[in-house]
């Protein structure tokens, strides 16, 4: 063309075109006869796998269906057993405690649902699309399983009805209706509570006569299971109208933290005052605990705000570490526990007021936090100490997933700080604190987790002196939750070394302290990128909760395979209890992975 | 600000040095030194206690348990009425070793197919991948094999003439039994011929390598590397007893070592430990010399000599100390020649391999599986499917993540330089990805090493199970959990340390 002449012509062409954007061109949907073909039928080698695979799936799924579907099944085990494998013997007359937990629980769901927002938008053609092939594959499986004409034909109906539905709402609806997973969660959820009172899946329970004996009976289920349920939905609407509508009246983020706060402490509150109904001695209480946790609180705040002054200097160091002396001296003498533990307590406080020192307002937010941790603790030690009202066959209050579930919620609960201690420990420059701790993760990492648990069940009496006593659930979940910490440890010392070496240096240029650095700079950062394996390692410790089988606890697993297979009325039905409880299992932790691949998702992690 | 001072280094002046109290080294160290105190502490008033607290309930600890009858039975291992304590907990971890590596060969041949399907074309076999993925991740352990266990005990009980196959195939309520190939008295002989066809099999693929490199041809070297190595295993099924003279070597060895004093394995101990801890003060001095001679050493870097020079005279301490490791050394030495000049000494008639069949006896009132036959107990059955099916699906997402984290542009690239599919996976995408496959991997073995724990649930005679009937028998806890931790650490060295060195191998070399 024109050399370097016309070479300004053209990139002057170049820098005024417009030329609008268009997206990418997208892949086109197939029609299903070319769908197949290019999916299932490419090649040679792809028709024969097709083929095979085909015959294999047809294979299991008949051969899963004729085992549940069988006659000679014992499904009323498990029917009549339902809340022995929940709570495992609580008495009958204590039910209320279980509900109301259950209600809490519930409630603080829907509230955290309506305060974070976590509904998406789902599509009207899309969820057409996916009902469609849901009822596919409902008649695909009515037609593989073993059941009667009639059966077949009711199942068959319920499929074409499913299948219709989402036919015509792919046809019949536009990209632009859409409905939300809340609203599809509220119609799922009232439609199983609303079964329970039209079905007749049959009444089960064991008849205490002179004779027990089972009662089997046709109908629907009994009130005691149908009316709590509805109440219990109820309560879930009712909590997430009342977070949407708070939601906007008050500043969300004050909103995020109370709401974070109180699921901190739903679980000991729970376990240890709903549950476990300590007959507290109002006489012990007022005459010994209320004063001790006066003169901590009083003397401590005052203490602290001395320390968090920016202007006390290295007296107030001096002063924090003497606390922590005394904190330690008090355990060589003999005095209450609660008394050393409120010590350490304030020593830890008073080394790291300097860290959070400041104006009058962090003062005042730092001597709150001094004062809830302090009432948690008195309390907790309060009620831990305390007898309880509520006496279970089997050792301790609760067994069956409740079991599990409070085991799994401890565990993490108490191993997170500890990881967090033992990763900082693991990447600091001092050299022992890192040698006893990569010491530490390495042996931890190295055994199996049942090793610790029977040690930790069978050991823990011996060492400790006379007169102190834990039960066998608590010292396991020490010992599984110093399991936890060593790996946790290693997820958390991941997201330590990702982040980046010039927000150290940064932070050192600006003067900030280590302490200041680490807990302001660093851990936010660090703790973003760990999520996704953190989550899979909470994922990874409920699963491994069913490692309490073998030491003889009362969990779920325990109470399928040893206890029910042991009552008289359902001998031999240890396959169809460990089949229930291994669908318990799945859905939770499919849920739960769901849940992490939404929450990476919702994060932007991995994006910049 | 040119005040020169006719010293040679500047000095702070001493009112200008932070005092002690505020002086960051001094007080690192101080709460280094004092944690370390706390930890100490805990530990001996823990031992303390223990100690009391054993004192008190009349229960001894001590390792004496080892050598004295255990009075159990263990359903199944090279042993099944052990003599001493020692022989039991012996017995179990063998029995934990053949289900672990049978276990990791396993996994990994259904893990990489079940990775590789997770990425096919086919929509089907994509789907039943993420089927299998989804339901075995997410179900535990422990629950997996307590259903295999269940359902296995309700097959059919085993007669006389059982089936699916019978004389070859034998499955019921007692355990899976088939034919069994084993190693036979020849066989140290054979391995002398394939060792020799090893070397041979070397220099061969140097050759091929250096052919294909000046010439361009495809010359193949790796096939005929393990050609070469298959023509004399071949060979030396039929030539073996030519090497029956090794057998005297041992011998001469093993007399050698008898014949030794103790002195001369501590001498070369220490010289060992002295010479290795020198030659690693001295490279790390040598490193940290900068260009001009000068040494500049942090506190980090003073820690570490201390600390090795303190490891070696420790080891140089216990060496002088405890003859017993010495003599043991000597002695085991010269069992482990005398064993071997045994294995040697056969009659030519011997074979390097032989099979059998499995059979069915009848000792008492019911059938069971004879000795002939390879027997898969209902309890090794039950672990080893589950653990088995269970880290497949670990293994399978290691190698489907592994895959796609080559990029894209790489397959793109060899599709349009010509290279069919198949050839991109094996020679672009697969070496690529193995690097980054590897590390998850090796830490799915050592997950399976410990899952084998879980066998106590079903009974078979693993480590943990074997230890906890002997301290339920004894009540020797503590020392038995010892042993536990010791073994368990040291499997996941060993695998660690093998993992660690193909890691190295494929990483790579950056700046």
């Amino acid at each position: 063309m024109g050399g370097f002449g016309g070479g300004g012509e053209i990139s002057a062409m170049v820098a005024t075109a417009n030329i609008p954007y268009t997206p990418p061109p997208e892949t086109p949907k197939l029609p299903p006869r070319e769908w197949v073909k290019e999916n299932l039928f490419s090649s040679k080698f792809n028709s024969i796998l097709t083929v095979v695979s085909s015959i294999l799936l047809l294979a299991i799924a008949r051969g899963l269906l004729s085992f549940i579907f069988n006659p000679q099944r014992q499904w009323n085990a498990t029917a009549t057993n339902l809340r022995l494998l929940m709570t495992q013997a609580y008495p009958e007359s204590q039910y209320v405690r279980i509900w109301v937990c259950v209600a809490i629980l519930l409630i603080l769901t829907s509230v955290s649902m309506a305060v974070w927002r976590t509904a998406r938008v789902v599509a009207l053609p899309d969820l057409g699309r996916r009902l469609l092939s849901r009822g596919a594959i409902l008649a695909l499986l009515t037609l593989l399983a073993p059941f009667s004409g009639r059966a077949t034909l009711i199942w068959l109906l319920a499929a074409a009805v499913v299948a219709g539905v989402g036919e015509g709402l792919r046809r019949f609806t536009n990209d632009d209706q859409a409905t939300t997973t809340l609203t599809l969660l509220l119609v799922t959820l009232s439609g199983l509570v609303g079964s329970l009172w039209v079905v007749p899946y049959g009444h089960h329970s064991f008849l205490m006569d002179r004779t027990p004996r089972v009662l089997a009976e046709p109908g629907t289920v009994a009130m005691t299971t149908k009316l709590p349920w509805t109440i219990m939905l109820l309560i879930a609407v009712a909590a997430y109208f009342l977070g949407g509508f708070l939601r906007e009246r008050l500043p969300v983020n004050a909103m995020r933290i109370t709401v974070l706060l109180l699921w901190l402490m739903a679980p000991p509150f729970l376990l240890y005052l709903v549950l476990r109904d300590p007959s507290f001695e109002m006489g012990h209480v007022f005459g010994t605990d209320i004063p001790i946790f006066g003169v901590y609180a009083v003397l401590g705040s005052a203490l602290l705000i001395w320390l968090s002054r920016p202007s006390t200097g290295e007296a107030g160091r001096i002063v924090a570490a003497l606390v922590l002396i005394v904190g330690f001296a008090t355990f060589l003498t003999p005095m209450r526990m609660i008394v050393r533990l409120d010590m350490l307590l304030l020593a830890a406080f008073a080394l790291a007021a300097h860290t959070f020192s400041g104006g009058p307002r962090a003062q005042k937010r730092y001597i709150f936090g001094w004062l809830g941790v302090l009432v948690v603790m008195s309390w907790m030690v309060t009620a831990i100490n305390t007898p309880s009202t509520v006496k279970v066959p089997g050792g301790f209050f609760i067994g069956g997933l409740s079991l599990t579930l409070m085991v799994a919620i401890f565990t993490i609960v108490i191993s997170f700080p500890l990881g967090l201690a033992l990763a900082l420990a693991r990447t600091s420059t001092m050299p022992i604190f890192r040698l006893l701790s990569t010491w530490f993760i390495e042996f931890v990492r190295g055994i199996p987790l049942i090793t610790i648990l029977i040690f930790f069940s069978i050991m823990v009496p011996l060492f400790l002196p006379k007169g102190m006593h834990l039960s066998e659930v608590t010292a396991v979940v020490i010992g599984y939750a110093l399991f936890s910490s060593a790996y946790l440890a290693e997820n958390v010392r991941g997201g330590l070394q990702s982040v980046d070496r010039g927000q150290h240096e940064a932070a050192a240029a600006v003067g900030m302290t280590t302490a200041q650095k680490t807990i302001f700079i660093v851990l936010p950062q660090a703790l973003r990128a760990a999520i996704p394996p953190l989550v899979g390692h909470c994922i990874g410790v409920f699963k491994e909760t069913s490692l309490l089988a073998i030491i003889g606890l009362f969990d779920i697993l325990y109470i399928a395979r040893y206890v029910m297979p042991n009552q008289t009325e359902f001998m031999g039905s240890t396959k169809e209890n460990v089949l229930f409880v291994s669908a318990i299992y799945w859905i939770f932790t499919y849920q739960m992975s769901k849940a992490s691949q939404r929450l990476e998702q919702r994060t932007g992690l991995g994006e910049r | 600000m040119t005040d020169t001072s006719t010293s040679s280094s500047p000095r702070i002046a001493a009112s200008a040095r932070t005092p002690l109290w505020r002086d960051v080294i001094i007080l690192k160290w101080i709460a280094q030194v004092s944690l370390l105190i706390v930890v100490l502490s805990t530990m001996w008033f823990l031992a303390n206690q223990a100690g009391d607290n054993l004192r008190a309930r009349n229960i001894s600890t001590g390792f004496d348990f080892l050598n004295r009858p255990p009075d159990i039975q263990l359903s199944e291992g090279i042993d099944t009425k052990p003599a001493t304590g020692g022989r039991a907990l012996w017995v179990g971890m063998v029995n934990t070793i053949r289900m672990a590596i049978a276990g990791i060969f396993f996994a990994t041949i259904i893990g990489v197919i079940v990775g590789l399907a997770r990425l096919s074309d086919n929509w089907l076999v994509r789907r039943l991948g993420s089927i299998w993925v989804e339901t075995l991740r997410n179900v535990p352990l422990l629950v997996q094999i307590i259903f295999y266990f269940s359902v296995l005990t309700s097959l059919p009980r085993l007669g006389l003439v059982a089936g699916p196959i019978n004389g070859w195939l034998h499955i019921s309520n007692k355990g899976i039994s088939m034919p069994r190939v084993f190693i036979s008295d020849g066989f140290y002989q054979w391995l002398i011929v394939v060792l020799i066809g090893a070397v041979a099999a070397h220099y061969i693929r140097r050759h091929r390598t250096r052919l294909h490199d000046e010439t361009g041809a495809q010359t193949a070297p790796t096939l005929w590397a393990l050609g070469t190595i298959a023509l004399f295993a071949l060979v030396g099924l039929f030539i073996h007893p030519v090497f029956s003279w090794v057998g005297g070597i041992f011998g001469a060895i093993a007399d050698l070592l008898d014949s030794l004093p103790i002195i001369v394995p501590q001498v070369l101990l220490c010289a060992v430990a002295l010479g290795a801890s020198t030659r690693w003060i001295l490279r790390f001095l040598s490193a940290h010399r900068s260009v001009r001679g000068h040494l500049s050493l942090s506190d980090d870097d003073w820690f570490r000599i201390i600390f090795i020079a303190l490891a070696s005279l420790v080891v140089v301490f216990v060496v002088v100390r405890w003859t017993g490791l010495s003599s043991w050394i000597l002695n085991s030495g010269r069992d482990l020649f005398g064993v071997m000049e045994a294995k040697f000494n056969v009659d030519g008639a011997a074979r390097p391999f032989d099979a059998m069949l499995p059979d069915i006896v009848q000792k008492g009132a019911f059938p069971n599986y004879g000795k002939n036959g390879l027997t898969m107990s209902i309890g090794f059955a039950a672990v080893f499917f589950g653990v088995v099916f269970y880290t497949s699906a670990f293994i399978g997402e290691n190698v489907r993540g592994g895959i796609l984290a080559v990029p894209k542009g790489q397959t793109e690239a060899a599709l349009a330089v010509g290279l069919t599919r198949g050839q991109t996976l094996r020679r672009v995408v697969l070496p690529q990805a193995f690097r980054v496959i590897l590390p998850p991997t090796g830490n799915q073995f050592l997950n399976l090493t410990k899952n084998t724990s879980l066998a106590i649930a079903v009974g078979y005679s693993d480590m943990v199970q074997v230890g906890t009937t002997m301290f339920n028998q004894t009540g020797k806890t503590l020392p038995v959990v010892a042993i536990w931790m010791l073994f368990y650490l040291s499997c996941s060295l060993t695998l660690s340390v093998i993992v660690n060195w193909f890691n190295v191998r494929t990483q790579l070399v950056e700046r």
